[in-house]
């Protein structure tokens, strides 16, 4: 098991650590990696040199007695009891620890004392930021740059999902979106402003991008803000103080959010455009749709009445008005009776057929004809009355005998 | 909606029983195979390990990587799927 590492090899940080464990005094912040190299090798490796002189015989005791400079080492040298130990001083409540197990909390441990370490020497390199100004560049650009992926993200983000990402993001990221939130709906509601009417043409995440950058000067006025909550971020070992960071920007600079507007309700109207059309041909005849643009053109004027008309007549809401609620009656966009397909049919057959009320008309006549049929077979006075009436036709005497003779016919029948 | 594995959610389903350690999301039939050879041959010896971790994902994935040639991923879903099948049934 290498106990003994070349300090040489080992990184600054490292360095630091290790000294820092066996309570060295650090060279002055700033000195090069020789002085800590220097001073390992002058304190260190002397009390390493001990503990292995003794350690076949002491093993235990060195163990117990010098569980922080074993910790450096190696935790595999660590007795059970000491591993556990160690591991809850880092708040990891460690179950047994048996063969199977064991290997894993060393690891763990190892983990743990990597990012104790880093964290130390994160502290010692931010307390150098303030006074080295070339690094300090270097880290703004590094945490301009991480809060330009956050940023990215959150702008594909809000591009792919326009209404649901506002809903999903929140939970994920513990109020992070809050704040474009509010913005990105409050700017849909109000009409794309002027200025933005120039990069209207652009729909792509990497127009979101040179906004952000844009707004880069608002984020350089910041720089102190943003590298202190880094580093505190860094010093509790999450990453996501970075977001935390990214937040105040965003809170600040709430005018990059507000331009990414003009490219989503973009987005939007032409999702609206593609499926409008659509819906128009699935659900009712062409002749319908003249008449129901109207009614939706003024509904649309009574809620938004600064949106621009479109040479199409299809424009896009950010929500659907309620129908029936206040102030706003249902007003169809179709005509008045709604008609089914069903009905359709039965119309256009009716339109072929005669019409009831013909029908009607031709059955009153038809019935009074076999009433005047029945009425002469069976009533002679009647018969003779209607034979008068009759008579003053100028076929009246013909008709007589032919009467008299059905007459007797039916008589005789009776 | 969690972007589960349909293994994942048959596991999770229902108790475990006599399931053999294949059934686990994220062990295959070589991971299955690497594990059934150091006696883990059911999936509650899996399980059994798992608690021995006091139920730490982070913890288990480690153990699992170091027992077998398990990738983050496959260690990953494995140590989910026994978290939520204990948050379930136990």
């Amino acid at each position: 098991m290498p106990f003994v590492e070349d300090p040489a090899c080992l990184s600054k940080s490292r360095l630091k650590s290790d000294l820092v464990a066996h309570n060295v005094e650090l060279p002055p912040a700033g000195s090069k990696k020789e002085a800590y190299v220097a001073l390992h090798l002058r304190h260190v490796d002397q009390t390493n040199a001990a503990d292995f002189s003794s350690d076949d015989d002491q093993e235990h005791n060195v163990a117990g007695g010098d569980p922080e400079g074993a910790k450096e080492l190696d935790p595999s040298a660590l007795t059970d009891k000491d591993l556990k130990a160690l591991l809850f001083k880092y708040g990891v409540q460690a179950g047994p620890i048996l063969a199977s197990t064991r290997a894993v909390y060393e690891k763990k441990l190892r983990k743990l004392l990597q990012s104790a370490g880093e964290g130390e020497s994160n502290e010692a390199d931010n307390a150098v930021l303030y006074s080295d100004s070339d690094e300090e560049d270097v880290s703004e650009k590094d945490e301009e740059k991480e809060l330009e992926g956050e940023q990215e993200k959150k702008s594909e983000a809000l591009e792919l999902n326009q209404q649901q990402c506002n809903e999903k993001n929140v939970p994920a990221q513990k109020g992070d979106f809050f704040y474009p939130q509010c913005f990105f709906l409050s700017s849909r509601l109000r009409p794309c402003p002027p200025r933005n009417n120039e990069r209207s043409s652009k729909r792509n995440s990497k127009n979101a991008l040179k906004s952000s950058e844009r707004t880069r000067p608002h984020r350089s006025q910041t720089p102190a803000g943003i590298s202190k909550v880094s580093s505190i971020a860094q010093h509790s070992g999450l990453r996501s103080g970075v977001p935390s960071g990214s937040q105040s920007v965003v809170s600040s600079s709430c005018s990059s959010f507000s331009s990414q507007d003009f490219s989503i309700t973009q987005m939007v109207e032409k999702m609206e455009s593609r499926s409008a059309p659509s819906a128009c041909s699935y659900s009712k005849p062409e002749h319908w749709s003249r008449s129901s643009r109207d009614p939706v053109k003024d509904i649309l004027k009574d809620l938004l009445p600064d949106t621009k008309t479109s040479p199409t007549g299809i424009y896009a809401t950010p929500r659907r008005p309620i129908k029936g609620a206040a102030q706003r009656p249902i007003q169809y966009a179709y005509p008045d009776t709604p008609v089914t397909p069903t009905t359709l049919e039965r119309q256009e057959v009716a339109r072929r057929l005669a019409p009831v009320y013909v029908q009607v008309l031709v059955f009153f006549a038809v019935m009074c004809i076999l009433f005047l049929i029945f009425v002469n077979v069976e009533n002679t006075n009647n018969v003779v009355s209607l034979l008068e009436r009759q008579n003053q036709r100028p076929d009246g005497e013909e008709g007589i005998p032919a009467l008299d003779e059905t007459q007797d016919a039916a008589c005789g029948e009776l | 909606m969690s972007t589960t594995s349909q293994k994942h959610r048959n596991f999770v389903s229902e108790p475990m029983a006599d399931k053999p350690v294949t059934a686990l999301a994220g062990i295959g039939d070589r991971l299955g195979h690497s594990l059934m050879e150091q006696g883990y041959d059911k999936a509650y010896v899996v399980l059994g390990q798992f608690l021995l971790l006091r139920k730490d994902t982070e913890l288990f994935c480690y153990w699992l990587k170091d027992v077998t040639a398990a990738n983050s991923m496959q260690a990953d879903d494995c140590a989910q799927c026994l978290k939520e099948w204990c948050d379930a049934f136990l």
